[in-house]
């Protein structure tokens, strides 16, 4: 992606549905690939492997909890399903969409959210749910023919404002915009016609970012997001299970209203979403690009987004989850519970990565396992599993802009580990942490996230220079060639975590000095007249609110 | 009917197709196991050859054992000793060297040879075990490999006489050798040897001369089909250009059958056979001095003019006086058995090879046997 003010990244887009012998295909890598972890297993539960008991069980738990995460995924390649076009509306839906203002939000973002969301063709009403006190989001509301809502002290921050004006409007059909996203003109084009469906409770559709070039950070975070809003969410859909996460979902104001409201808290479209599927309701989820908006550019922002969701996901994985569990399916169950599991890779990670230092400070191992032996059961098992991971990018909601290995998200995946364990140990001890929007502009500076990674480093270095010494000075010489193997074996082990801790050391320098922009106001809608077709109407003021 | 025909189809081609990737890539990783596994072995041997160049800074074990070198360093040398090699086999050296380092120390000397064994497989401990007799090498020893023939742990896949239904592989096994059964293992292993690029005593298919002890023995093969296979196991290595292998043959001094077994001059560079002592630790055994050991094989096989060394030397406590039968014993070399030119020292403190129960034949620890033992081992 050379800009983002390149016109193709303003166009619409929809995933093609995979015919039957792609599928096929896919079925057939998926075959191999339980047979190379069949075989996996049966060579890894070997009695004579096992070094120190505890430690193994440990380091098997780590190894298989990402192999079972990663037949799930697999399985629900399988189930993937395109949903078609809409048809069209078999009657006339009221439309609204609500977009939320906070205090420090940055103004012109406003007047570039709600000049698209003017464009849209589908007639409807924005409601611009405002907190900040401040007169000129008014005028810009008011400017872009939104209706002005100001909604002062509601518990629950974005929620809570979402719930009050549900009760001072009366659309069937109601958009929630996170204020960073530009819809195109085409939004409700490409989601209302499901709603023909009267048991279908939500439409998430893809969320797409158009400030990626931007940094590293930023890179690696969309990086980290296309397979989900790609094929994961379309095979979530096709067992009833998509989830709606974050911006961009379009609810029927009857399901909204079954659950009591949107929900509430750090996670709160996600509590929203099985609230919904709790009371029986169908979702859909369209793998298609109807709107783009931003993805934190600063290593700091980003890690805060990610502590916020990693509290709020758990909260859905310890709250949620129960009272929902009787209104879900199997396959409901078995997907919230899997994501609302994805931050504990905070605590595994950290996990893995003390094993080594174990070693070569106390000399615990967890297992006895021959190098080659285990390259040989595992290679076949990571060969399918990068084969799959591939191939189904065919199904991204942009191949040409989101394919790749994605190993900046890999990086940046890693160096958020503490982020994620930090959200884990607060939800297990019921901690809360405030609500705040993420940072739409970049936040310059060295953030304090990345103190763990320098820690992780200073540790690694510190380690690696005692190792010299006591090989140099103390160990026997008849020790020496025999134990090199092992003892350099476990100093390499401990150098991958290092290494791991390089994208976010970057991202984090970069960050330090990052020019902090306002990508929105580079983009001038009308140079996309093309791509985004011209408003038909604007819909004029509600004035009973104002 | 068409979609449920196209359904039906896409699944099993699925199906077999995933079975069909699988294998491959089970084929491939078998196939790519081996080179595998000597990039690996290499890489490690590689590690601790650097690791050993960067530590000149500490006093070395080789410094006090320089005599030494010009010994090791050429097989000529040692097939012509004029000295009497001291060495020992310790039975826990899997992470270090430290116990024959432990031994040295109670027995204030440096010991020149160091015995390891390795047995005959496809597995991947069963290849030349190049790290340890570098490491051997390093801290200014020679490496002395017993390697012993044990057929059963070769992959039937590759090794036919494995495949061929035998109820025991080891039933005419020195025949398969000789026919060759073996050679693509033996050449592996000559071909590892060569790189290790240093003199190393070699000996295979030890007390072949014992019908109750291993399965190379006379219970399984003929005599004749020993020699034939020993005379090709060396061919194989000259084959290669492994001559740095220097081979000893080594009965058992209790059969007095042993010219049966007797590969010839030119295929044997030592003569070698067991001293050891079990006491009176089972009915079949009884407290034996070392000369009434080893006489009868020491007066025949010395006739052969080749060195000879005791390649297991020792004693267990049980039924009479250890410290006795040590000096003795080198008293008895020192004036009876001058062909004798090493002696390795048994030390095993957990010896699971012969009874029902572990053997205890180390004297680290035996400070009678150690002051009887200081005085004659220093007499050379």
């Amino acid at each position: 992606m050379k800009s983002f003010l390149d016109p193709t990244v303003w166009k619409s887009r929809r995933v093609q549905p995979p015919n039957v012998w792609s599928k096929a295909l896919l079925a057939a890598l998926v075959v191999a690939g339980c047979l190379s972890i069949a075989r996996f297993f049966n060579w890894w539960f070997r009695e004579e492997h096992i070094a120190s008991l505890a430690l193994f069980i440990v380091l098997s738990g780590i190894m298989w909890w990402g192999v079972f995460r990663m037949v799930m995924l697999w399985i629900s390649y399988l189930g993937m399903k395109v949903p078609p076009k809409p048809p069209a509306l078999k009657r006339n839906l009221s439309v609204a969409i609500f977009t939320t203002s906070s205090p420090g939000e940055p103004l012109s973002m406003f007047d570039k959210t709600l000049e698209a969301c003017a464009r849209i063709s589908y007639p409807h009403t924005t409601y611009l749910l405002d907190d900040t006190m401040d007169p000129r989001y008014k005028e810009v509301a008011q400017k872009h023919g939104a209706v002005w809502l100001e909604l002062v002290g509601y518990q629950g921050a974005k929620a809570g404002k979402i719930n009050e004006a549900l009760k001072k409007t009366t659309e069937e059909i109601i958009l929630v915009l996170d204020p960073d996203h530009i819809p195109f003109d085409n939004f409700f084009d490409e989601v209302l016609g499901y709603f023909n469906d009267e048991k279908l409770g939500y439409v998430q559709v893809a969320q797409a970012y158009y400030n990626q070039p931007l940094s590293f950070t930023a890179k690696a975070a969309a990086e980290q997001t296309y397979g989900f809003y790609g094929p994961t969410q379309i095979g979530m859909n096709g067992y009833n299970c998509a989830v709606a996460i974050g911006a961009n979902c379009t609810f029927r104001r009857k399901a909204l209203e079954s659950i009591g409201g949107h929900g509430i808290g750090l996670a709160e479209d996600m509590i929203t979403a099985i609230r919904i599927h709790g009371k029986g309701w169908k979702s859909i989820y369209a793998p298609v690009i109807v709107s783009r908006g931003l993805v934190p550019e600063d290593l700091g922002s980003f890690c805060k987004q990610q502590l916020k969701w990693s509290r709020g996901v758990h909260e859905v994985l310890f709250a949620e989850l129960p009272n929902q569990w009787k209104g879900l399916s199997a396959w409901q169950r078995l997907s919230y519970f899997t994501i609302g599991t994805y931050y504990i890779s905070g605590f595994t990670m950290l996990l893995f990565m003390i094993f080594p230092y174990l070693f070569l400070f106390f000399g615990f191992l967890p297992a006895n396992m021959d190098f080659i032996d285990f390259a040989v059961h595992w290679l076949p098992m990571a060969f399918f599993a990068i084969t799959i991971y591939l191939f189904v990018q065919q199904w991204l909601c942009h191949p040409k802009m989101e394919r790749g290995l994605h190993w900046r998200g890999m990086f940046l995946k890693f160096a958020c580990w503490p982020v994620f364990f930090k959200g884990f140990i607060l939800s297990i001890l019921n901690k809360d942490i405030p609500y705040i929007p993420t940072e739409k502009k970049a936040v310059r500076g060295l953030t304090r996230f990345a103190r763990p990674l320098f820690l992780h480093q200073a540790v690694f270095i510190l380690t690696v220079f005692l190792v010299v010494i006591q090989r140099i000075y103390f160990t026997h010489e008849a020790r020496l060639a025999l134990s090199s193997g092992e003892i350099w074996g476990m100093v390499l082990f401990a150098t991958i975590g290092f290494v791991m801790t390089f994208g976010g050391t970057y991202a984090a320098i970069e960050s330090k000095n990052i020019r902090s922009r306002e990508p929105w106001n580079e983009i001038d809608l009308d140079a996309y007249a093309d791509q985004v077709k011209k408003p038909v109407s604007i819909h004029p003021i509600k004035e009973k609110f104002l | 009917m068409k979609t449920v025909v196209i359904r039906f189809t896409a699944v099993i081609t699925a199906v077999i197709l995933g079975i069909v990737f699988f294998l491959a890539m089970v084929y491939l990783g078998n196939k790519s196991k081996g080179p595998f596994e000597d990039i690996l072995s290499g890489v490690d041997a590689g590690i601790a050859r650097t690791e050993n160049q960067m530590l000149n800074t500490r006093q070395r074990r080789s410094a006090a054992l320089e005599w030494f070198n010009a010994y090791r360093n050429n097989k000529l040398y040692i097939n012509t000793i004029d000295t009497l090699l001291l060495g020992a086999y310790d039975d826990a050296t899997q992470e270090s060297y430290e116990n024959i380092i432990q031994l040295e120390d109670s027995l204030k000397t440096k010991l020149p040879v160091v015995s390891i064994y390795t047995a005959w497989g496809s597995k991947k401990d069963q290849v030349f075990p190049l790290l340890r007799a570098q490491a051997l090498y390093d801290l200014g020893s020679i490496p002395m490999i017993t390697w012993e023939p044990w057929l059963n742990d070769f992959d039937p896949l590759y090794f036919v006489h494995n495949n061929s239904g035998n109820a025991d592989v080891n039933k005419g096994g020195l025949k398969a050798i000789a026919e060759g059964k073996y050679d693509a293992y033996i050449d592996k292993w000559a071909v590892d040897a060569k790189k290790f690029g240093m003199p190393f005593f070699l000996r295979w298919g030890h007390e072949m001369n014992d019908p109750y002890r291993y399965p190379w023995g006379e219970q399984n093969n003929l005599p004749e089909d020993y020699i034939n296979a020993w005379r090709h196991v060396v061919n194989r290595f000259r084959a290669v250009g492994a001559d740095n292998a220097i081979w000893i043959w080594s009965p058992h001094p209790a059969y007095a059958t042993y010219a049966q077994f007797y590969p010839g001059h030119e295929f044997v560079d030592w003569i070698g056979f067991t001293g050891l002592n079990y006491g009176t630790v089972a009915t079949w055994s009884q407290w034996w001095a070392f000369p009434d050991i080893i006489n009868n094989a020491y007066n025949e096989l010395s006739l052969y003019g080749k060195p000879i060394m005791v390649a297991e030397f020792g004693s267990l406590a049980v039924g009479g006086k250890r410290k006795t039968w040590f000096k003795e014993a080198f008293e008895s070399i020192y004036s009876k058995y001058p062909a004798i030119k090493a002696v390795v020292f048994f030390h095993a403190a957990n010896d699971n090879s012969i009874s029902y129960k572990a053997l205890d034949w180390s004297f680290k620890q035996d400070t009678a046997v150690l002051s009887a033992l200081r005085p004659v081992i220093q007499k050379k």
